[in-house]
């Protein structure tokens, strides 16, 4: 499913270059679970960044299902997009659109047809236990409906792929690992689960292959 | 889908607001111009096609030919080029239409001791001579021909009309064109100002895999709608005003061009002008891609 050959990335702020990943090699199968582990800055945001092609690697070659990611043109990037689900580290909801909006609105702009919209966004929601907060503004929400709300926005298309970077940002550590809970029954329904977390005893009680970053280097993969 | 981006586009238009009215109004105000001068142009056009197909010219000969002389040269006056008709009126027909103008007065003919009126040639113009440089052209070759004493027609008004009615098409274009190019900007900002506002909406948008077309669609239709809605007010607008207009101004029209009864613009303008106003608005929304 992903597939990573020495790959590295330097970002360049300036005339200050800041290496954020260095010479990283690893493989995902398909239907694995996968954690990326880490301090703060150690490059997992970056690593993700490149496998949806928000980024271009600065050296080695990344493939995701059938694609080189790297060498990608412009014009097929939605296309392999439209592969993964991704929930984002800043969650990124749209403030004036109704949580159900939130999440219809991928459906529609990916061409789902209308009568299928509304019962997707709702089994999305319910998958994440939010049915009832359906028409609440993402003000109205606290932090940790927020963060599943972005998960459900990820999952309502269904994808084989799915991308979760720091699903549990602020939340203390019950409502962590409820999320938790729910990637796991997301990735035992088939889907390829890769999750970013600095939660490092939290990661571990998942008991999953654990891939442990720092300064940009892999330095860890333990099953 | 297609309710989906139109959806999209109507929502872009309220969220541009005073910037997006502000651009509708400037849409109408060119093409209001622009049809404005249009509706003159055409019905001074109208004016100018109507005393063309009245336009004669009469070519006097020095002497009066025989009638087989009259025969070959109305021949070669018609092979002249731009001719439609060629009458031949004698030095005998000429006194007789001068002594029925005359009326009572006939009399004063007969004290003639001889008859001064040349023999002539009254020639009617073809569609082919419409512009007065061609007519002007055929009066030049007609003088030359050696039998010829002297070629009347008088062109010079209808040169000096043809050539108000060509200003007035570039005024209109030049006012209009303006207007218009301040409307393109005007649109642009509008849609930058979109832009910005929908940010976040376009980036989820790319994230999730939106095809390039679905993100760019509504704002081109945004803009092709101020752009629309430009062109309908312009018209109401030139419908209203030539309503209003129309009953005062048709009898001095009448008098003084001749023409019995003004015109609007016919269908193809029409249709010429909404399809200028979508263009307007829709390069509008496009070029503002570009900056965003
Ligand atoms: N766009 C960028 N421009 C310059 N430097 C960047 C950029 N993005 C990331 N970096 C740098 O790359 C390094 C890795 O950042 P990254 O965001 O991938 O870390 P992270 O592991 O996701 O951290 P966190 O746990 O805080 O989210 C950091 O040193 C960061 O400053
Ligand atoms: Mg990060």
């Amino acid at each position: 499913m992903i597939e990573l050959h020495r790959v590295s990335k330097v970002f360049s702020v300036g005339p200050v270059k800041v290496p954020a990943l260095s010479d990283v090699s690893f493989r995902i199968g398909k239907g694995e679970f996968a954690v990326l582990c880490g301090p703060s800055g150690a490059g997992k945001t970056t690593l993700l960044r490149l496998l949806y092609r928000d980024e271009v690697p600065s050296g080695g070659r990344i493939d995701v299902a059938d694609y080189n990611v790297g060498a990608l043109p412009r014009s097929r990037v939605p296309e392999l997009r439209r592969a993964m689900g991704i929930v984002f580290q800043d969650v990124k909801l749209l403030p004036a659109r109704t949580v159900y909006e939130n999440i219809a609105f991928v459906l529609r702009v990916l061409g789902t047809p209308r009568a299928e919209i509304t019962p997707r966004a709702f089994a999305a929601l319910k998958a994440v236990g939010l049915s009832a907060r359906a028409q609440a503004y993402p003000a109205q929400l606290s932090q940790g409906e927020a963060q599943r709300v972005a998960l459900a926005r990820a999952i309502v298309k269904e994808p084989a792929l799915l991308l979760a970077d720091e699903p549990t940002g602020n939340l203390d550590e019950g409502i962590a690992s409820e999320l938790f809970d729910l990637l796991k029954d997301i990735w035992s329904r088939g889907t390829t689960v890769l999750l970013a977390t600095h939660q490092a005893a939290l990661a571990e009680r998942l008991n999953r292959r654990t891939l442990v970053f720092h300064g940009g280097r892999l330095v860890k993969d333990a099953r | 889908m297609l309710g989906f981006l139109c959806g999209e586009a109507l929502r872009d238009l309220v969220r541009a607001g005073w910037i997006a009215l502000s651009s509708v109004l400037l849409i109408a105000l060119s093409l209001l111009t622009l049809g404005g001068f249009w509706v003159f142009s055409t019905n001074l056009g109208g004016a100018v096609a109507r005393w063309r197909e009245q336009l004669r010219i009469i070519v006097y000969l020095k002497t009066e030919p025989s009638p087989a002389a009259a025969g070959a040269l109305g021949q070669r006056i018609r092979a002249a080029g731009d001719v439609a008709q060629v009458r031949y009126v004698s030095k005998a027909e000429a006194l007789q239409t001068l002594r029925r103008q005359l009326g009572a007065q006939a009399a004063v003919a007969d004290t003639l001791p001889q008859n001064p009126l040349p023999a002539s040639f009254e020639v009617t113009l073809a569609e082919t001579a419409s512009t007065p440089e061609a007519t002007r052209a055929l009066v030049e070759r007609l003088a030359a021909l050696p039998e010829v004493e002297e070629v009347q027609g008088g062109t010079e008004w209808m040169e000096r009309l043809t050539q108000l009615q060509r200003l007035l098409g570039l005024v209109g274009l030049g006012v209009g064109g303006v207007l218009g190019l301040a409307a393109i900007l005007t649109v642009t900002t509008a849609t930058t100002l979109v832009l910005h506002a929908r940010r976040e909406e376009l980036d989820i948008m790319r994230l999730v895999g939106a095809p390039e077309a679905v993100i760019r669609l509504p704002l081109l239709l945004q803009g092709i709608g101020q752009g629309l809605l430009g062109a309908l007010l312009a018209l109401l607008g030139l419908v209203g005003a030539y309503r209003l207009v129309r009953p005062r101004l048709e009898p001095l029209v009448t008098l003084t061009l001749g023409l019995p009864h003004t015109a609007f613009l016919s269908p193809t303008a029409v249709a010429t002008l909404l399809v200028s106003g979508a263009l307007l608005g829709g390069v509008g929304g496009w070029l503002a891609k570009g900056r965003a």
